[in-house]
């Protein structure tokens, strides 16, 4: 909970709660709390805006659904997280093929050793960002949930639905993926 | 590369995700690996550049749509609850009226057959030849019909 003007904000499973016994405007606080983080996240995960917003409208459908299904054995963040990457993976799979050629044409080659790392930071910007979204979809999962969102191993399993030892070896193989990759700006 | 056998846990010691035992014999170990020190360095700067990724600003047109999206999902929900309901309703109200057909069908006792109709009663006027008796019966089952009425 956090502190306006003296006044305690309710916790988001209480927002949850509400929202399960048919309280709308409950439903409408949980978009508005989360509604920016889950965007950010899918335009980190699928490279542009327009699909994030079509999952992230998929997302609160499928939120709005399970509501009486939510157990609390999650926070609410990480299980609206997990909606969330289930309806990445399902865009992904529609996408399909159209996906693979895209991943394919942005696909960069390692920055050369004899580049000056940090030529200037629109530039760090971009060769980072194009780095992460060349990485395989599993990859990309968990650099974006862990480097970019702060999950915990545990709050990745419960949202990729994998056991935390594929998270930590996913990651393992990721950062030395964007090692190779970015190497210009780490050595 | 580092070929080191305990690198495979670097990534989830510097994510803090090693705790314990495990974690105190992985720091004893940094201390005597340059591979791993050098490797453990290098996820710190990976980390620290990764921060720099392009992070999306959501448009305000964006929350606006969700927020009518969530509102439809509400109403949808609602018609969806009330047609069950009515549904509902009116399996109740056709299973009332069926048993309310059936039972008003059988809801009149079956008249008591009248005295002077029983066999017993014929065959007590056969033997004793007594037509004053019938006419009796007949007469008190007349006056029952008609105390019904």
């Amino acid at each position: 909970m956090t502190e306006e003007s003296g006044q305690v904000e309710p916790a988001d499973v209480m927002l949850l709660e509400r929202a399960r016994n048919g309280d709308v405007s409950a439903f409408h606080d949980l978009v508005d709390r989360h509604a920016a983080r889950l965007f950010r996240t899918a335009v980190s995960l699928l490279g542009n805006a327009s699909d994030a917003e079509d999952v992230l409208q998929e997302t609160l459908a499928g939120a709005f659904r399970g509501l009486r299904a939510f157990q609390g054995l999650a926070s609410v963040k990480t299980w609206l997280t997990g909606i969330l990457v289930r309806q990445v993976a399902m865009h992904r799979r529609r996408a399909g093929r159209q996906e693979a050629r895209l991943i394919r044409l942005q696909a960069i080659e390692p920055v050369p050793p004899d580049v000056p790392a940090a030529t200037g930071r629109v530039d760090t910007r971009l060769d980072v960002t194009a780095a992460i979204r060349s990485l395989a979809s599993d990859h990309r999962d968990v650099i974006v949930l862990r480097e970019l969102e702060g999950l915990s191993y545990d709050e990745m399993a419960e949202a990729l639905g994998v056991p935390r030892g594929t998270v930590e070896s996913r990651l393992f193989r990721a950062r030395r993926r964007l090692q190779e990759l970015l190497k210009g700006y780490l050595d | 590369m580092n070929e080191c056998e305990h690198a495979r846990r670097l990534s989830a010691y510097h994510d803090g995700e090693v705790t314990g035992a495990e974690r105190e014999a992985l720091e004893s170990h940094l201390a005597q690996c340059p591979a791993c020190a050098a490797e453990l360095a290098r996820l710190r700067r990976l980390s620290n550049l990764l921060t720099q990724a392009e992070r999306a600003e959501m448009p305000a047109g964006v929350l606006d749509r969700l927020h009518r999206s969530a509102d439809d999902l509400a109403a949808a929900d609602l018609r969806r609850v009330a047609k069950a309901f009515l549904t509902a309703a009116a399996s109740i109200l056709l299973i009332c009226g069926i048993w309310l057909w059936q039972a008003n069908g059988a809801a009149e006792p079956a008249e008591a057959i009248p005295v002077w109709e029983s066999l017993a009663a014929h065959q007590q006027v056969l033997a004793d030849g007594s037509e004053e008796r019938l006419a009796q019966w007949i007469i008190q089952d007349l006056e029952r019909k008609n105390g019904h009425e």
